[in-house]
């Protein structure tokens, strides 16, 4: 491949997995010096961004062309900032990781938009049915998708941009594990599909579980590969809300979808919008953001605005049930999640009979039901 | 001279009658005592003598040799000291055996010759029916509650005077039935009217139905949802004890020594509460030689209330699963082994996770390792021993705005009573003791109640196990309503509901 020889991304590979290593450390030691170089040098326990030789002895117990064959084995390209298939919206960026794993195809990123859909593990339905959607018609425009793979939000965008079908852009997912290991074990088919039709990337080594601070790093990548940020849904304090730090400190612009000011799972992507970030209702509001961005950056290139879809804000909306009494259940059910202690205050029904209705609206499909709460769907 | 003194120790929930042997010789002057005494027991001989000093009687100046037979059972307690006493007496020749004949003492003595009431006297006087007990009197009402005749006296020369005939025992109404005071249990806690808990329809619902149906409850809620405070109203919930349960009762708080002076017989269903610190040998019994019941002994009848369930240590919450599936607690030591009854209400409360806030989706803060780890404590076996898992949330002001005032305890209690008597006209105390056989007789679906019962099993909301569970609880909420013999959608959908399911109970969110 150009430029790079397959014994550096060897040292390279061998570098990332020794025990000890952080991103901040690994780039300390390819500043300036080729893997190889950087290699003979830690291993020889030379290096100046190792003094304390730290990496010296378990490097000598490595031998690079057995990482190398390992990755091999385990599908897996080992991609420098030299390489012509290391993603070019990482190049020259602060923060880059130095050496990136990558099972697919990387390089659907190239000559396509890059949209992130990120947000909580714990995600109610409304913000799982927004981010799928999204995930969908972001797809079918021909953005690509990137999120984390992480339950909740991440999982759902990825479901809908894989559902957008074969002619839609596909996904690119950024990892805090290592390649080998799926975490969380769930979204495993999800996962193989993602690195299936795009890509599945990753700085950490082969082997690297999952650790509270790897996912704050890889929001990082996931922030920088994007032309836009968008906060589905998350927590006040919640994972994602790094994200868009990330993307604010690179100029990325960073849009957020409105929720209930009941709901905790809106209440970080509701501040975001308190503080100026651009509310997205739907997946217009998200294409006119990446137009803008690339604009801005002078990538005003084939933007497939002839995917853009009349807004979906009317659809879905179903017809209220017939019946007096059902009518009244689902009246007092939100369309987000409304316990069913709620429910029952509002209607003034007996426990006995609101169950017997809810079962009935249930079975219509007109409320979903959760442990302890209805919703509308 | 010898001298054998008839009396009684505790153990378990059981008085054990013992003689006190004491023999008076010539010799260095001393007290020996044998017969496997415990601490208390041996420490009786200082009080013995100083008691007898002071109340003006000689102590005799020679060997002396108290044994305790039968002398192969461990001995506790203080009750011992008056026999003791009173057999040193006879033994010195300062009472003639004849006065003391058909006696029985149980009491323990003060350094001024005072006689002072033991923990468990009715127990010990249920053990002494055949004579006459002479105890404390602070003591006699307890003692009186066994039926058996029964005196007292204030000191140990009252007890003197009182046997040789110098003085009358001056409370010669022997043998009057049990005053059947109506008295609350020692520790009510004071259990407030249910009118105090607003709102909460839910949990008020499971509240009647685990008073009416005897299903064990699980409150599953944030901080300050009043999980607590809807506990404490359950006990009043619960009918009077019938007559054989609360001799039970009374008998298991007299020999853990939590009878009040004067209670008379306990009518009213035990609460107990005990901290989450409690180790298991508190909760279960057996802890010191007399083998003191424990907390779930001392709920007999009534209710146990485990606060802060996830916080309990899972070995001491899982000592609970055999006393809930036989009604008695068997203990066995190395000093033997005893049985006692212990058939109560189960009643926890619980975070749904350590931030509490889990269950409507989006609304807990916890990573998912915490909240594994949190669940991880409780046993499945024993979250299935509950019928009715409900959740209770914080209340939310708007719509208590115009709800109306909650329902007072009364009107509910009368209907828990009536549900009661539907469960003894099919021959339980209360629906959750249905046989499995029984339910196609005693609690039949009608063919919505089926499908609906059929579609729970399919889409895995609903186990086997869980099967029967549901169908007792909706025949309780059917008998509480007062509906007909046949199960209907309504009541059987509640009861599903009612009963929770695995992944609300342990607060996972989305499915």
């Amino acid at each position: 491949m150009s430029g790079v020889h397959d014994r550096e991304r060897a040292c390279a590979a061998a570098l990332v997995g020794l025990p000890g290593m952080t991103p901040v450390r690994l780039s300390r030691l390819l500043d300036g010096l080729g893997p190889t170089v950087a290699w003979s040098a830690v291993r020889a326990g030379t290096h100046p961004g190792d003094p304390s030789r730290r990496f010296a002895e378990s490097a000598r117990a490595t031998e690079p062309g057995e990482v190398a064959r390992r990755y091999a084995d385990a599908g897996v390209s080992v991609l420098l900032p030299g390489d012509r298939r290391y993603p070019a919206a990482l190049v020259g960026d602060a923060g880059a990781p130095a050496v990136l794993c990558a099972m697919g195809d990387p390089s659907v990123l190239e000559a396509r938009p890059a949209v992130a859909l990120v947000g909580t593990r714990s995600a109610t339905p409304y913000g799982a049915k927004v981010a799928s959607g999204l995930g969908r018609e972001l797809a079918s425009a021909g953005v690509v998708v990137v999120s984390g793979l992480a339950r909740g939000i991440d999982a759902a965008a990825h479901a809908g941009a894989l559902a957008a079908g074969p002619d839609a852009a596909p996904p690119v997912a950024v990892v805090g594990t290592g390649l080998d290991v799926v975490y969380p074990k769930e979204n495993r088919a999800l996962w193989q599909r993602v690195a299936a039709s795009g890509a599945v990337l990753s700085e950490a080594a082969l082997g690297t579980v999952a650790r509270p601070r790897v996912f704050p790093a890889r929001n990082r990548i996931i922030a920088a590969l994007s032309d836009v940020v968008v906060v589905v849904e998350s927590h006040r304090d919640g994972g994602s809300l790094y994200t868009a730090e990330a993307a604010a400190r690179r100029s990325i612009p960073v849009g957020a979808v409105p929720g209930s000011v009941f709901s905790h799972a809106s209440a970080g992507t509701n501040d975001l919008l308190a503080d100026g970030c651009t509310p997205v209702r739907d997946v217009d509001d998200v294409l006119a953001a990446v137009a803008l961005a690339r604009q801005g950056r002078g990538m005003s290139g084939p933007l497939p605005v002839a995917c853009l879809r009349a807004g979906s804000r009317t659809n879905g909306a179903r017809p209220a049930p017939a019946d007096r009494v059902q009518r009244s259940v689902w009246e007092a059910v939100d369309d987000t999640p409304t316990s069913v202690e709620t429910t029952l205050l509002r209607t003034g029904l007996s426990l006995a009979a609101l169950m017997a209705v809810g079962e009935e609206l249930v079975d219509q499909g007109l409320l979903t039901a959760g442990a302890g709460w209805w919703s509308r769907t | 001279m010898i001298a054998s003194i008839p009396s009684a120790v505790l153990l378990g929930v059981d008085g054990r009658p013992v003689s006190v042997e004491v023999h008076v010789s010539n010799g260095l002057p001393s007290l020996t005592m044998v017969g496997l005494p415990d601490a208390a027991v041996r420490e009786s001989r200082d009080r013995v003598r100083a008691a007898l000093v002071s109340s003006g009687l000689a102590w005799p100046r020679r060997r002396i040799t108290v044994n305790l037979a039968p002398s192969g059972m461990r001995k506790a307690g203080a009750g011992l000291d008056l026999p003791v006493a009173v057999g040193v007496l006879v033994a010195s020749g300062v009472l003639d055996p004849a006065a003391v004949d058909g006696l029985a003492f149980v009491g323990e003595l003060g350094l001024d010759g005072s006689v002072r009431g033991v923990p468990g006297t009715l127990v010990l006087a249920d053990a002494l029916l055949d004579r006459r007990l002479v105890v404390a009197e602070a003591s006699l009402d307890e003692a009186r509650l066994a039926g058996g005749p029964c005196v007292s006296a204030p000191t140990l020369s009252e007890v003197v005077a009182r046997c040789t005939g110098r003085r009358p025992w001056s409370d010669p109404t022997p043998h009057v039935p049990a005053p059947a005071v109506r008295t609350a249990a020692p520790d009510p806690t004071d259990s407030g009217d249910l009118a105090d808990v607003l709102g909460q329809p839910i949990a008020r619902r499971a509240l009647e139905a685990a008073a009416a149906g005897g299903h064990h409850l699980l409150l599953v809620g944030p901080p300050g949802a009043g999980k607590t405070l809807l506990a404490t109203r359950l006990a009043g919930l619960l009918p009077d004890l019938d007559t054989p349960t609360a001799r039970d009762v009374t008998r298991i708080l007299s020999a853990a020594g939590e009878l009040r002076p004067g209670a008379g017989l306990v009518t009213r269903p035990p609460f107990r509460a005990p901290h989450h610190g409690v180790s298991a040998v508190a909760l279960i019994g057996g802890g010191s030689a007399a083998m003191r019941p424990g907390e779930i002994g001392l709920a007999h009848g009534g209710i146990l209330f485990l606060d802060e369930l996830g916080e309990f240590p899972a070995a001491v919450v899982d000592a609970l699963r055999q006393p809930l599936e036989d009604g008695v607690v068997r203990v066995s030591r190395a000093r033997g082994s005893i049985t006692y009854p212990a058939r109560f209400l189960l009643v926890a409360a619980m975070n749904p996770c350590p931030c509490g806030d889990a269950g409507m989706p989006g609304g807990c803060r916890c990573s998912p390792a915490a909240r594994a780890r949190y669940s991880r404590r409780l046993s499945g076996p024993l979250l299935d021993r509950f019928d009715l898992a409900v959740r209770v949330d914080r209340p939310e002001a708007t719509d208590l705005v115009g709800c109306r005032p909650g329902e007072a305890t009364a009107p509910v209690a009368a209907r828990v009573l009536e549900a009661r008597r539907c469960a003894r006209r099919r021959g339980v105390a209360v629906n959750a003791d249905l046989p499995a056989g029984t339910l196609d007789d005693l609690a039949p679906l009608d063919t919505g109640a089926q499908d609906l019962l059929g579609r729970h099993l399919r889409s895995g909301r609903l186990s086997a196990r869980g099967l029967h569970r549901v169908r007792r609880l909706a025949r309780t909420l059917a008998d509480l309503d007062g509906s007909g013999p046949v199960l209907t959608v309504p009541h059987v959908a509640e009861a599903a509901f009612l009963r929770g399911d695995r992944a609300f109970l342990l607060g996972e969110e989305v499915r």
